[in-house]
């Protein structure tokens, strides 16, 4: 459809970095989650790791602009306004909370209305959405009657219905059978061109296979972050694990904790 | 009165599951969908995937398509549909090949002046004059209405030399209409 | 436009063929006026050749076409009450109708029971417009940018449109003794929710309301002294308080609350 292009659209990009956080602190209760993280992410899939209780909610939450820092700053886009930005994001919660009634497509078409999506757009972006994330089939069955893996993907779908620049996945494939985990894989490929996706996860292999680069965090600090073959080549044989990204990720846990 | 229902209302139509109306819906709209995919994209499986995808999402969803009072032209969307999906399926192949674009337009034939067949007259030399590349992605972001990350998809090139030849060609233009 | 322009068959022929020699703002102009002229497009159908391809997709469609598609279902009343506000405003629709019953077959002199509920009957719908605890999509809505005091506000609005009118219908004393309270109740929810959460603030002001007013008026058989037309001025400083506070806080709704 013919449209006018105005200037802001065109302007050159100030901002190198979709995501730019330093010394990062954020509260969760009474501890401080996340304590001083330094962060530099442009396009591409970037898996977060760690342990239970290394902070990868509190992080993911507070680049989803849901939790206040403490202190420190984070630019996202460039340090655009709340709402700016939150239009251009995407946001897979880790407890999945849904209305059990709505079809599919009501919650998804739901999901862009509160994303302040244009109206004209919604139905056709919300069938690609869904299409996207698989489930084209179950496209107008209640959510109360789908598997819990088709919930989750019900959620991805969600969280890209509007095409964002940045999008936050915590634990996505939680649920999800093999198949499914590769299909998931195959969509965050397709996504990584022009997409900053922050995967947090628990499930090394489900970083090795679809991540550009890894950031391992350990009580709220950052413990490593680089390629995943740099994570690979940090093990030997000595250490934990049953694959070479599981040996250097134990290998790299064991050495902090050894430092400090 | 009209004799036949335009084609907002043959998607409400199809909206309440009727396949007649679909299929009127396909024979009015599939072979203006092809021409203008076709000028798009050499590669004629990707035209007939898109196109495939496109009416499959339309007959699907059309519950909330015929619920939207979709301003302006009545096929704009379906339009919007196919554009989108089309630079589904360049990121798709992206990855294995170069995206096939379709020929460009070289140099204008003598006899649109003759026929008469220029529209308009400063805004007509000023895109002629125009650079190709320049003249591409004013085309996909003015008539097909891209946004500039689906435009560097399509064309195959970065964001940021997207932004900078829409920059260079609302420029050159607004020169040549000065 | 004073005349139409329409693409004449000659173009439109040359456009169909993949003609790559028509000048760029002539293809422009005719790509744009497709999208709007039914019978150019027409035109575009009798020159085209483009059968085969045609078939080909049609023949890939057409299969689908023996699911029925979903009509269009409204959902529209989400964007003013979210599903989860809906069981709370049914049961505070079931207990005012209770209380007038009540009303109806106790004692004249007896003080109106809707009129003691009236204050209060709308802070468990508001309290449900926003919360963890209430909310089963609430960190998803919290991170979009409609999140905030304008949601809140919106669904608020849902609430007070359920309630008053009930309410009204249901007391046969004047909007005068109840709708100024009854407003002011629910700005201190969504004021006193910013500080401590939604669901403790309605906990504590039904509670404080039921144990310092509507119980001790029900004992004593008298109607409460606070509801009287001399405590109007009362109720409007604490409304316009109460808004002044939602209105400074408006960043807490529209963040997560992890109490």
């Amino acid at each position: 459809m013919a449209r006018v292009v105005d200037a802001a659209e065109v302007a050159p990009r100030t901002y190198p970095w979709e995501i730019a956080a330093t010394d990062l602190r954020v509260r969760a209760g009474r501890r401080m989650a996340v304590d001083g993280v330094d962060l530099s992410l442009a396009t591409g899939v970037h898996g977060l790791l760690g342990p239970n209780g290394a902070g990868k909610t509190t992080l993911i939450r507070a680049l989803a602009t849901v939790l206040r820092p403490a202190s420190g700053e984070l630019d996202l886009l460039g340090g655009a306004d709340v709402r700016e930005v939150r239009r251009r994001l995407g946001y897979l919660p880790q407890e999945f909370g849904f209305y059990r009634r709505f079809t599919v497509r009501e919650f998804v078409e739901y999901m862009a209305w509160l994303k302040e999506m244009p109206k004209v757009d919604i139905p056709g972006a919300v069938q690609r959405a869904i299409e996207r994330a698989g489930l084209t089939d179950r496209a107008d069955s209640k959510l109360k009657t789908l598997s819990g893996g088709m919930v989750r993907r019900a959620g991805i779908a969600q969280a890209i219905v509007n095409d964002p620049a940045i999008l936050l996945l915590d634990e996505p494939t939680a649920g999800l059978d093999p198949a499914q985990r590769m299909q998931f894989r195959q969509l965050l490929r397709d996504l990584t061109e022009d997409t900053c996706v922050v995967v947090s996860t628990h499930l090394v292999e489900d970083v090795a296979a679809a991540c550009s680069d890894v950031i391992l965090l350990d009580n709220g600090r950052v413990v490593f972050q680089g390629a995943a073959t740099e994570l690979a080549a940090a093990g030997t044989a000595a250490d934990a694990g049953d694959s070479p990204m599981e040996r250097g990720y134990s290998a790299l846990l064991a050495r902090k904790g050894a430092a400090g | 009165m009209r004799k036949t229902a335009d084609e907002q209302e043959l998607v409400r139509r199809v909206a309440r599951g009727d396949r007649a109306a679909f299929e009127q819906l396909y024979r009015r709209t599939a072979p203006w969908l092809a021409v203008r995919l076709r000028r798009r994209c050499a590669d004629e499986q990707i035209v007939a995937e898109v196109m495939q995808e496109t009416y499959l999402a339309v007959w699907r969803a059309a519950g909330s398509f015929a619920g939207e009072s979709v301003n302006g032209t009545a096929v704009g969307w379906l339009w919007t549909i196919a554009a989108r999906r089309l630079i589904d399926a360049f990121r798709r192949r992206a990855r294995d090949a170069a995206v096939p674009l379709a020929a460009e337009v070289v140099a204008p034939a003598a006899e649109d002046e003759v026929l008469g067949e220029v529209v308009g007259d400063d805004v007509g030399l000023a895109l002629d004059r125009l650079a190709p590349e320049l003249r591409q992605v004013l085309r996909a972001m003015v008539v097909d209405g891209l946004t500039v990350r689906e435009t560097a998809v399509l064309l195959g090139v970065p964001e940021g030399t997207v932004k900078t030849r829409a920059r260079r060609a609302r420029l050159a233009m607004r020169e040549a209409l000065s | 436009m004073t005349t139409e322009w329409h693409a004449s068959t000659a173009l439109v022929r040359r456009y169909v063929a993949g003609d790559t020699g028509i000048a760029a703002e002539v293809e422009w102009a005719v790509e744009v006026h497709l999208e709007s002229c039914a019978e150019c497009r027409a035109k575009v159908v009798e020159h085209a050749s483009v059968a085969p391809l045609l078939d080909q997709v049609w023949a890939a469609v057409e299969p689908a076409t023996s699911a029925v598609p979903a009509g269009r279902r409204r959902r529209w009343l989400a964007t003013w009450a979210s599903p989860a506000m809906v069981p709370w405003l049914a049961m505070t629709v079931l207990v005012t109708l209770m209380a007038l019953v009540a009303d109806l077959t106790i004692n004249n002199s007896y003080p109106s029971l809707v009129l003691l509920i009236a204050p209060i009957a709308p802070v468990a719908g508001v309290a449900a417009a926003w919360g963890r605890g209430m909310d089963p999509a609430y960190e998803l809505v919290a991170a979009t940018p409609r999140a905030g005091l304008y949601l809140l506000l919106r669904r608020t609005v849902a609430v007070l449109v359920v309630v008053i009118p009930l309410l009204a219908v249901t007391t046969w004393l004047s909007p005068v003794r109840w709708l100024l309270p009854c407003l002011a109740f629910t700005v201190a929810t969504l004021a006193l929710g910013g500080f401590v959460g939604m669901r403790r603030a309605a906990i504590g002001l039904v509670a404080g309301w039921s144990a310092i007013v509507v119980g001790p008026s029900l004992v004593a058989a008298r109607p409460p002294a606070v509801l009287e037309p001399a405590g109007l001025g009362v109720w409007a400083a604490v409304l316009v308080l109460g808004a002044c506070v939602v209105w400074l806080r408006g960043g807490a709704f529209n963040r997560l609350d992890l109490r």
